[in-house]
């Protein structure tokens, strides 16, 4: 077995007490006092999430803009400078290589922000369409460590711990110092409340954590956090988004900018019916799990569910899931196979819960 | 860890606890087993009436995160089911030992002899965790 990583948080997570569990290659913490304290920290007051094991590549140099731009699917071109810009990665077949954001840090200068699991693939991937480009590609994943501050105290708790902070848009991104260190801050996040990643070397953002801990910002863990971003209906890669699905499929037609001149996918997708659509499902009694089979009113299998849990927000079953277009029921009845029996689950339009973000 | 072991009690591998009470045994699932699991929100449990086999799963209790099965310690008939504990999982959270789940009329009451002690599941937890 392969040895885990471990962010260089880890020791102040152990400290906590947190509960560690392997996660994308990674020895993270999935929770440290219980995840419906967790989660309402976020949702009502604030939390912060040590996700230094996700990655960043810096793009800089002429084509900088250019190159991220014909790289993912969304418009990075047409975005002002200190945008960030939420897009799939898509292959010549549209199918989705990963999710990412891209930031515009300055003229010239992109960082990508990917998934932990895919930082080789992803890199490696970028690497090969890099040539007739004239700017540098860099995977910095190893110099910088993150946060995610979150919830709606976010803004008042970060402001005396660093040296600049003026009032960011949401999805916009802001280089400072803390003392005399650098940092990106990115009005940006994973669970549908306002708040900030922070990116920065190992030992500033630790100074920054303990900070913050100090202040008494509550500890937050993965677990947590996959709560928040399905209860707000946020995709996550390996599940509503994988190797064989394109964005269509996944709900993401929206990042999808098919008037682009031209970018990687864009031959195949302007003229690919989806076969998958991804819906959202609510339950009252039952808590709906990945691969759990969706029924229609005959309980005839239409699809799977991709993400599931208990809402701590509603407290009731909630999920996203994909069916196939083609056996999407009309009268929009469903429900879902748990254990052999069928609960009823209702079809949801908006997200499941609303997050506070600006 | 898991120091919350009461001696009066009987227990699984499997983290069930079992009572004892003259022909029939309430079952619950022990301080460990809802302390690894976190927030218990979900509970499914099977009706008055059903036949359990000793070492078969009853029923599942799920965190946020997670789904696990419940086993049987004993062959035997449901003869009370706890919709307190149903209607409020999270009291399994709070007080493990006195949330019940379910009561089984026993059937062979040498199965009893087959779990384990206070003792040797105090020394199952340490050694397998």
């Amino acid at each position: 077995m392969t040895q885990l990583l471990r962010t260089h948080l880890y020791d102040e997570h152990v400290k906590l007490g947190a509960k560690i569990v392997p996660f994308a290659g990674w020895d993270m913490p999935v929770q440290y006092t219980s995840v419906k304290d967790e989660v309402l920290a976020v949702r009502n007051n604030i939390g912060v999430f040590d996700v230094s094991h996700m990655g960043e590549f810096f793009i800089e140099g002429k084509d900088a803009e250019a190159f991220a731009d014909y790289l993912v699917t969304n418009d990075i071109l047409s975005a002002p400078n200190g945008k960030a810009i939420y897009s799939p990665l898509c292959r010549e077949d549209g199918t989705v290589v990963d999710d990412l954001i891209v930031y515009k840090l300055a003229p010239g200068r992109v960082m990508i922000c990917v998934n932990a699991s895919n930082i080789e693939k992803d890199f490696n991937w970028m690497k090969s369409k890099h040539s007739g480009f004239d700017c540098s590609f860099t995977n910095l994943s190893n110099v910088f460590s993150l946060l995610a501050l979150q919830g709606p105290k976010a803004f008042d708790t970060l402001k005396p711990l660093v040296n600049e902070l003026p009032e960011l848009e949401y999805y916009s991104v802001f280089e400072t110092k803390i003392g005399q260190h650098p940092v990106i801050l990115a009005r940006t996040g994973y669970t549908g409340e306002d708040g900030f990643e922070i990116f920065g070397t190992h030992q500033t953002i630790k100074d920054l954590w303990q900070k913050l801990i100090a202040a008494g910002v509550t500890p937050c863990g993965l677990a947590a956090r996959d709560v928040l971003r399905l209860e707000v209906c946020y995709p996550l890669y390996g599940h509503e988004l994988n190797d064989e699905v394109n964005p269509f499929d996944a709900g993401l037609s929206w990042t999808v900018k098919l008037n682009k001149t031209k970018f990687i996918g864009k031959d195949v997708l302007q003229n690919k019916p989806s076969k998958y659509k991804l819906i959202k499902l609510q339950l009252d009694k039952g808590i709906p799990r990945e691969g759990y089979p969706v029924l229609n009113s005959k309980n005839e299998i239409v699809g799977q569910v991709t993400s599931g849990t208990m809402s701590v927000v509603t407290n009731k079953g909630i999920c996203l899931a994909r069916i196939q277009i083609d056996k999407a029921p009309a009268d929009e009845v469903f429900s879902i196979d748990i254990r052999t029996k069928a609960y009823p689950a209702q079809l949801i339009k908006k997200p499941f819960v609303t997050g506070g973000h600006k | 860890m898991a120091t919350n072991i009461p001696s009066n009690l009987k227990y699984t591998k499997e983290h069930e606890w079992a009572l004892v009470e003259g022909d029939t045994v309430a079952v619950g699932i022990t301080d460990f087993a809802q302390s690894a699991l976190g927030d218990i929100v979900f509970v499914e449990v099977p009706d008055v009436g059903s036949d359990l086999k000793i070492g078969g799963t009853f029923g599942v209790v799920e965190s946020i995160k997670s789904v696990s099965d419940l086993y049987s310690p004993v062959t035997g008939e449901v003869v009370a089911k706890n919709s307190d504990v149903e209607g409020s999982p999270e009291k399994i959270n709070e007080n493990a030992y006195e949330s019940w789940l379910i009561k089984v009329k026993i059937k062979d009451s040498s199965e009893i002899n087959k779990l384990l002690s206070a003792e040797q599941y105090q020394e199952f937890c340490n050694s397998s965790h």
